[in-house]
């Protein structure tokens, strides 16, 4: 184990202890001490994470601090906290699990820092693509990010220019929210429209999502570490979405980290002639499936919402939280498991079991129970997502509820039954 | 009595209506040396030369001598055009004055309008009530009417109304030989259907569509066919508007009273108007017309109220484009060879109609036997600019029998109204005055939405092709859906749901 990765577990779990920087040059001395190795470190986070060094221990541990090291240390724990970053070492409970199921094997990072909230379990997608995309690229990709997000579903990407930012700008005020993965550290304004004050960054914060980075404060965008990101945003998918990119662009990269984990991975098409397209063509030839509309997104995140955090669940049954909760029978269904996607779980059971009979939408609020105006609502959002196919007589859902999917109409009622008993994505 | 000498004028006042403007018009006589007889001057109509024939005969039925001289008449201004009956009344009084049977001075601020029988009694006319406001805004005191109008012309505030059974009280009066009291004002009235919303089973959406409708004024579009309750629907919605402010009960008497569709005893009715013409109805009858100057038609009497078109396409095409400009000013606007007039029609459109010819298309029940392309002809009637100024469009489907035999499931009109009238209240609030969504311009509209409700609405008209006015219709009705919620701002949610208000054409679904 490396004196670089001892160093950032060590730094990694003083800053999670607080923010004095005072109190943490105490902690530091004792974290430092040259005997206590990396794995031990590790064994002890992992193992009993709440095994952590008592208020008196630390205050006694403060005369030992070791002054080369904790003059080293310091100024790394200050920058963060002055940055409002929290860190959390592989095991510590604010360490992103789905990042943590992997490792070693697939070098998961021995500390992830953060601002804003800390990455939880809920369904996420990664969009990513090329710096340099067309309108068309953008323009999907937005089209994309805004209407999962919607959902309740995570967007994560690379915070760079172009296909990445159109991606977090689409989600960052929706349910779902956005986390951003840099290449570079917390300290370093990069890339500079992005780090700005009050800029993209800051906007994402501030909404509610997460900026993202396994590295030291002032370590500088290199093409490793952009590549070493693109792994993390595929650990943190349940899919991941090629929007545009070139020949050789780092898209790739991410595809074929998210194929090592047995991630999903989708690629919208292009113009075939454009070599900015290179990417999710080559991808879709080697076995990628299309992605065409956010519903097909959608369609291949897991059935369950167990794990979504209630505000995301109380969004994707608006119907039941409504002003009029004691009009329909859909009061309390927040509880309840549903797809992910645009529509209510109540309605969406209705389609399922009409399934493939088409409903008219009164009888699919007579059906459902769910208030007109939220049902309406919904509609809109699964018309524009194209979940929904719309005929003289109806709507149905545009793809069969059985193929591809956990429940049949059968036994599809389970849809909303109890939640699933092991709901982590992505294992 | 003795005649009166050469050189007496008397003046009083009556009342001209073009349309519902009412213009003052100076009556003025003089009795002077010649052969006895009556010249009207100043482009007096021939119900107006008929005027000298009853005066002089209601004076000999009433005992009042009538001048031996050569009675002149002069209606000024000469060049306005002066129809109907009205100025009977001013003129005798004129005469009365001119050969001092009363006092001239008592003439001072004193206005008539009505029309006199060969016996001499004082009959109403149309249109008093506008006469009446018209009277006292040019700076009348008091107006002689006929008994039974004086509680309609009473109406106008401010204005002492008496009235006259015959010209023998008016002499009295005018001598102050007996004193009248004034007329009180026609009692208001709030006569509600008995039609409630509770009554309606199922129809979830459309439910909520009138709901819409109601609180934002926007007309409503209810395809569906035949027996499903569209109209019951619309009278529903009727039930939904709120009761009309007395100034606009006043607006609507006024112009029932010109149309002759009030008895002038009636009470003053706070309830806004449902009309619901015949879809054989012609261009004149539905936004008024005829030659002259043109009457009210049913758009005008609509006016504060619903109007109700069953069977849209069965109207020509011609006939509905008419309908375009009143709905967008909120007033009709007709020209004619002897004068322009203007009526105000905002009016909340109901437009029902079947979904294809035969009206089955869609049914669960029963089968369509429309060829395509007469389908596709018959929607693209609908399609156009008219459509345009239709923000709600919802298609509504019969009652299944479950439905008709279950108890009744949803909120009734009072709850509903509730809603609607708060929802009205946030905006007139907001637009600083009583003005509906409907009327407000979408530039305006958008600076009360949250940026990403207009960027998703911006999207969805991408993703379904939505044209640049669809847009702005999305945007009325979301902001109504967002203040029956109770949001200032428009959020998405509210964009979404608006966006569903419209018939998509529909795809075979594949």
């Amino acid at each position: 184990v490396s004196a670089d990765h001892q160093l950032k577990q060590a730094v990694a779990a003083v800053a999670a202890e607080g923010t004095d920087p005072d109190a943490l040059s105490a902690v530091l001395g004792w974290l430092v001490r040259p005997q206590r190795s990396a794995e031990g470190l590790r064994r002890r986070c992992l193992e009993d994470p709440h095994d952590a060094p008592p208020p008196e221990r630390l205050r006694r541990a403060a005369g030992r601090v070791d002054a080369t090291l904790g003059g080293a240390l310091l100024p790394v724990v200050r920058a963060w906290h002055d940055r409002d970053v929290r860190v959390a070492v592989l095991g510590d409970p604010g360490y992103p699990r789905r990042l943590a199921a992997g490792w070693p094997d697939l070098e998961a990072p021995p500390l992830l820092a953060w601002r804003g909230r800390p990455v939880d379990d809920r369904p996420t997608v990664a969009i990513v693509g090329a710096r340099r995309a067309t309108g068309y690229g953008t323009g999907v990709a937005a089209w994309l990010a805004e209407e999962v997000a919607r959902a309740g579903v995570r967007v994560v990407s690379g915070g760079a220019l172009g296909i990445d930012a159109a991606a977090h700008r689409a989600a960052v005020e929706e349910p779902g929210g956005t986390a951003v993965v840099l290449g570079c550290g917390h300290a370093v304004d990069y890339p500079r429209p992005h780090a700005t004050r009050g800029r993209l960054f800051d906007q994402v914060v501030e909404a509610g999502g997460t900026i993202a980075s396994e590295l030291l404060p002032w370590q500088l965008p290199r093409p490793g570490s952009v590549r070493a990101r693109n792994r993390i945003v595929a650990a943190l998918a349940d899919v991941v979405v090629v929007v545009e990119g070139g020949e050789h662009s780092g898209a790739l990269l991410t595809a074929s980290a998210a194929a090592d984990r047995g991630v999903p991975v989708l690629a919208v098409p292009g113009d075939v002639r454009a070599p900015g397209s290179a990417a999710s063509h080559k991808l879709l030839a080697e076995g990628a499936g299309p992605c065409t509309s956010p519903g097909d997104v959608l369609d291949v995140l897991p059935m369950s919402v167990a794990t979504v955090p209630a505000d995301a669940t109380a969004v994707a049954t608006a119907g039941a939280t409504g002003d009029r909760t004691s009009h329909g029978p859909s009061a309390g269904t927040a509880e309840v498991a549903a797809p992910i996607g645009p529509l209510p779980p109540v309605v969406h059971l209705a389609l399922v079991r009409a399934w493939p009979r088409p409903l008219r939408v009164d009888e699919l609020a007579a059906a459902s129970g769910c208030p007109p105006a939220q049902l309406l609502a919904a509609l809109t959002r699964a018309r524009v997502a194209g979940v929904i196919a719309e005929g003289v007589d109806g709507v149905r859902l545009r793809r069969s509820p059985v193929a591809g999917r956990p429940a049949t109409p059968d036994d599809g009622v389970d849809v909303a039954g109890p939640p699933d008993p092991a709901p982590t994505p992505g294992t | 009595v003795t005649a009166a000498p050469h050189g007496v004028l008397a003046v009083t006042h009556g009342v001209a209506l073009v349309g519902l403007d009412a213009r003052p018009v100076r009556i003025e006589c003089a009795v002077g040396a010649g052969l006895p007889g009556l010249r009207l001057t100043g482009l007096p109509d021939a119900a107006i030369r008929e005027a000298g024939d009853r005066v002089r005969t209601a004076f000999q039925r009433q005992r009042l001598a009538w001048p031996q001289e050569r009675v002149v008449v002069n209606l000024a201004p000469a060049d306005l055009p002066k129809a109907g009956t009205g100025f009977d009344l001013p003129l005798a009084i004129a005469v009365l004055a001119a050969t001092r049977q009363v006092p001239v001075e008592a003439l001072r601020g004193t206005w008539a309008v009505g029309e006199l029988g060969l016996d001499g009694g004082v009959r109403a006319v149309p249109g008093l009530l506008p006469a009446a406001v018209g009277a006292r805004d040019a700076g009348a005191h008091r107006l002689l009417v006929a008994p039974r109008a004086a509680p309609e012309a009473a109406l106008a505030a401010g204005l002492e109304v008496l009235p006259v059974a015959d010209l023998a009280d008016v002499v009295a009066l005018l001598r102050g030989d007996r004193p009248v009291d004034a007329a009180a004002p026609a009692a208001a009235t709030t006569e509600r259907s008995v039609d409630d919303l509770r009554d309606v089973r199922g129809q979830l959406i459309a439910r909520r569509a009138i709901e819409l409708a109601a609180a934002g004024g926007h007309h409503l579009l209810l395809a569906g066919p035949p027996g499903c309750g569209k109209s019951m629907l619309a009278r529903r919605l009727h039930g939904l508007l709120p009761t009309l402010r007395p100034e606009e009960a006043l607006e609507v008497a006024a112009v029932h009273s010109l149309a002759g569709e009030r008895a002038p005893d009636d009470p003053l009715s706070l309830t806004p108007p449902f009309r619901e013409p015949h879809h054989s109805v012609s261009a004149a009858g539905l936004i008024g017309g005829g030659s002259g100057v043109p009457r009210p038609g049913e758009l005008a009497l609509a006016h504060r109220g619903v109007l109700l078109l069953d069977e849209l396409l069965e109207t020509p095409r011609f006939v509905l484009d008419a309908l375009r400009q009143p709905l967008e000013r909120g007033e009709v606007r007709l020209t004619r060879s002897r004068a322009s007039v203007r009526y105000p029609s905002a009016v909340l459109l109901v437009a029902a109609t079947n979904p294809c010819p035969c009206g089955h298309l869609g049914s669960p029940t029963r089968s369509c036997r429309c060829r395509p392309d007469r389908i596709e002809r018959y929607r693209a009637r609908l399609s156009g600019p008219l459509l345009d100024r239709i923000d709600l469009q919802v298609e509504v489907r019969p009652v299944t029998r479950e439905e008709l035999a279950g108890p009744p499931d949803g909120e009734d009109t009072a709850t509903v109204a509730g809603r609607v009238e708060a929802a009205r209240a946030a905006a007139a609030e907001r637009w600083q005055g009583p003005s509906l969504n409907r009327d407000v311009p979408p530039t305006v509209l958008r600076r009360t939405c949250r940026a990403r409700a207009v960027r998703s609405l911006a999207r969805a008209a991408d993703a379904l092709g939505l044209s640049a006015r669809a847009f702005d219709r999305s945007l009325r009705v979301a902001r109504t859906a967002a203040d029956l919620s109770g949001h200032p701002d428009v959020d998405v949610e509210h964009v979404e749901e608006a966006l569903a208000y419209r018939l998509a054409d529909p795809v075979p679904s594949a």
